[in-house]
């Protein structure tokens, strides 16, 4: 589908062989992280006893992450929170631009968000081998497991630590391509059926908008939510 | 910074309506949709991981298709963890 291609903007550029132009992918991210950073801006411009209405909307964002994150992962996650924040707000203005008519969704390809869980999972566990040395593969042998099964448990756990990143970059795509896929389904179905059988349709694009927009909210929750899960599991080893 | 009197008297209103609002409402109704998002990629996340770990053990070790079998069903076996796992977590957290 048209919403999904990625072209390039401008000349081509390689270096070593690699082809690092500047698509419309890298354009709508650009886009994004400017709304977010002038969206903090004017929020934190004036501290006000009595807020208005844009300092109180950046105020409740990070009252929001704060707490995810000392609800999920505890006082020894603090330093991390200007990482989880980051997260947070990019993936959920990256899925709100996506949402505007003619934008491109940079979270509807799965590289992108592969490349996020990724970078996540690696982080994760070079933090977890740091703070716990070798302690750290402990996570993989569940306490209380009689020795014949542990080999057996032992794989499952690995496959299990393994899908981290699989099941966080897929959830992510999978809700923001299948949610615009079905606008675009729906859009259709009002163009065929003309001026008479159209309405229907058009009733349900309008009512999948609304659950578009909280689903690109959701999953930046999800997302962020996840990740301190997985800082939880590396900071605080109890298996 | 020096708060006003008008200020003070104002925010203790405030502070009254919201104490009210906070008992009646269910914020948490958002986060159910969540975890139903959540579980079904956990499942099926783990499956694929194993099947490729199976895979590529398969044509590492020119096993084909025993590894493949093998590594399905521990696959599965973690998906269904990790489904346990998160159901677990839902729990504690309501």
């Amino acid at each position: 589908m048209q919403q999904f291609n990625v072209h390039k903007i401008g000349p081509e550029i390689k270096i070593a062989g690699v082809d690092l132009s500047f698509t419309n992918s890298s354009l709508f991210m650009v886009i994004s992280a400017s709304v977010i950073l002038l969206f903090l801006f004017l929020g934190t411009r004036e501290k006000k006893i009595v807020p208005d209405k844009i300092q109180l909307i950046a105020e409740m964002f990070y009252t929001f992450v704060a707490k995810m994150i000392s609800d999920t992962a505890g006082s020894k996650a603090k330093p991390y929170f200007p990482f989880i924040f980051s997260l947070f707000m990019f993936v959920l203005f990256c899925n709100m631009v996506g949402m505007l008519p003619y934008s491109f969704t940079v979270t509807s390809h799965i590289i992108v968000t592969l490349i996020m869980a990724l970078f996540i999972f690696i982080a994760v566990t070079i933090i977890g081998f740091v703070k716990h040395g070798f302690k750290y593969l402990n996570i993989f042998v569940p306490s209380g497991v009689p020795v014949v099964l542990l080999p057996l448990i032992t794989v499952i756990e690995i496959i299990s630590y393994l899908s981290r990143p699989v099941s966080l970059s897929v959830r992510l795509f999978a809700n923001m391509m299948a949610g615009h896929t079905m606008l675009k389904v729906f859009g259709g179905f009002v163009i065929s059926l003309g001026l008479l059988g159209g309405w229907l349709p058009l009733g349900f694009s309008v009512a999948l908008t609304g659950l578009e927009i909280l689903v690109a909210f959701l999953q930046a929750y999800v997302f962020a939510i996840l990740t301190c899960i997985y800082l939880n599991d590396a900071l605080n080893l109890h298996h | 910074m020096t708060i006003p009197e008008d200020f003070k008297t104002r925010l203790k209103i405030a502070k009254k309506k919201l104490k009210k609002q906070i008992n009646s409402d269910d914020v948490k109704k958002g986060s159910f949709m969540g975890g139903a998002f959540k579980i079904g990629t956990e499942l099926v996340a783990a499956v694929a991981v194993g099947t490729i770990i199976g895979f590529i053990l398969d044509s590492w070790f020119d096993t084909k298709p025993w590894l493949i079998i093998i590594f399905f069903f521990l696959g599965t076996a973690a998906g269904i963890l990790n489904v346990i796992r998160t159901a677990n977590r839902m729990q504690k957290e309501e």
